[in-house]
């Protein structure tokens, strides 16, 4: 169900459940025994994501949660019975952090990245963005392919292991030397691209319009949060 | 460096996200076709150099190359650092959509202190380059230890900001060794 939406109720859905778990005031953790279980019954009814990638974005994001979260706990004072007052906004500051870490990469999981663009072009985000953001789709592919060989020409004439400040000047010479090539061939590439007729915008496998299921959808898994923020 | 969803309140959150917005459709008008290869392929290595990461005091930091871009973009830096984290969100949760608009002033600032540092009447460039590297970390680091000690979460960010500086030294080395390379082997690149 989830694969067939317009990517903009898709995104526009995950927006609005990030915006309302991140405006629960700090130290409610009751709204959070309805998060949860709304997103992950979200993913499991409507999609299958894999957990497993999930997980280990959310993994990924934990030492930033979890930083902001210990360094909330200590700023508050002992309550009357010796116990921290800070342990209960922590716990929201870290399930807030953890929900909406949890729906992005499902986002991200469910979603190719052309879909995701291609939805921002059509919310009206500038020109400029979406020619950078396609320009580097393409660049992205040739720097790492550029960089290899440079790796490649590098460790062929190395005999012995650089000291730090060596390798230090050596490595600031290959970013630069990284540059020039990319530049040059990113040049041509574009030049070809302008020659194939690229206008600034990427396929998208299916060009979405959005229905009435995708309003139903976006107003339904906004209520439903809204709902869960507000009587939570 | 990157502030995940959900951790600052949504007022700031939506405020920065005007102002990064505001600011990309700003210092993004009119870009030339000549532009818009270095634009991509800045905001590509900007990308690729923060996803390798090295353990520093307990936390892992990444170069930003956010003072190099200063220098070779000036204003349209912004709207190139907003497209890469904006990559960095989408491919690998650095961040989050909700506070896209906080990093990316963050970092935004940055580089455009960067490039008015570069743009001063300053002759000596190695030593400049080095100066734009730095403040090119530095000022996003402590802009948001600042954001977390206005907001309660108190001064412990402040020390994260000053692992930094190792961080910001390493950024404004490597800065001014590639501009003093590419001043020998392309220095159309400064135009």
């Amino acid at each position: 169900m989830w694969t067939t939406l317009d990517p903009r109720a898709r995104l526009l859905s995950v927006l609005a459940a990030t915006i309302l778990i991140a405006s629960t005031p700090r130290g409610h953790l009751l709204p959070f025994l309805l998060y949860f279980p709304l997103i992950v019954v979200g993913i499991v009814v409507c999609s299958n994501a894999s957990w497993r990638y999930l997980i280990a974005r959310c993994v990924a994001s934990s030492p930033f949660i979890l930083m902001a979260s210990v360094l909330l706990l200590f700023q508050y004072d002992l309550t009357a019975d010796g116990r921290p007052a800070g342990i209960g906004p922590a716990a929201s500051v870290a399930g807030k952090g953890y929900a909406a870490s949890l729906l992005l990469a499902f986002l991200t999981e469910s979603t190719p990245l052309a879909q995701i663009l291609w939805a921002m072009r059509k919310l009206g985000s500038p020109e400029s963005l979406n020619l950078i953001l396609g320009m580097m789709y393409r660049y992205t592919a040739l720097l790492e392919e550029e960089w290899t060989r440079l790796e490649r020409a590098r460790n062929s004439r190395t005999v012995r292991p650089f000291g730090f400040t060596q390798m230090f000047g050596v490595y600031g010479r290959q970013l630069g030397i990284l540059l020039v090539r990319s530049w040059e061939r990113a040049e041509r590439v574009h030049a070809a691209m302008l020659a194939r007729g690229f206008d600034g915008s990427w396929p998208v496998w299916k060009p979405a319009t959005f229905a009435w299921v995708d309003g139903l959808f976006l107003t339904c898994c906004t209520g439903a949060f809204a709902v869960a923020r507000f009587l939570g | 460096m990157h502030i995940a969803d959900g951790i600052l309140p949504n007022v700031w959150c939506g405020a920065a996200h005007g102002v990064a917005w505001a600011a990309v459709y700003g210092l993004g008008r009119k870009v030339e076709t000549h532009e818009i290869v270095r634009m991509g392929l800045l905001a590509s290595a900007a990308f690729v150099i923060s996803l390798v990461h090295f353990p520093l005091g307990g936390t892992s930091v990444h170069l930003g190359l956010y003072g190099l871009i200063g220098i070779l973009l000036s204003f349209r830096a912004f709207p190139v650092i907003f497209a890469a984290l904006l990559f960095q969100t989408l491919l690998f949760q650095h961040g989050g959509l909700l506070s896209l608009g906080l990093n990316a002033v963050n970092m935004g600032s940055g580089a455009l202190l960067a490039s008015l540092i570069w743009r001063s009447p300053w002759k000596a460039d190695v030593p400049k380059a080095f100066v734009c590297g730095f403040v090119g970390i530095l000022v996003p680091a402590l802009l948001l230890a600042t954001e977390f000690a206005m907001v309660g979460y108190g001064r412990g960010f402040y020390f994260i900001a000053m692992l930094y500086l190792g961080v910001a030294a390493l950024e404004g080395a490597l800065t001014a060794v590639v501009v003093s390379f590419l001043r020998r082997t392309k220095p159309t690149v400064f135009a």
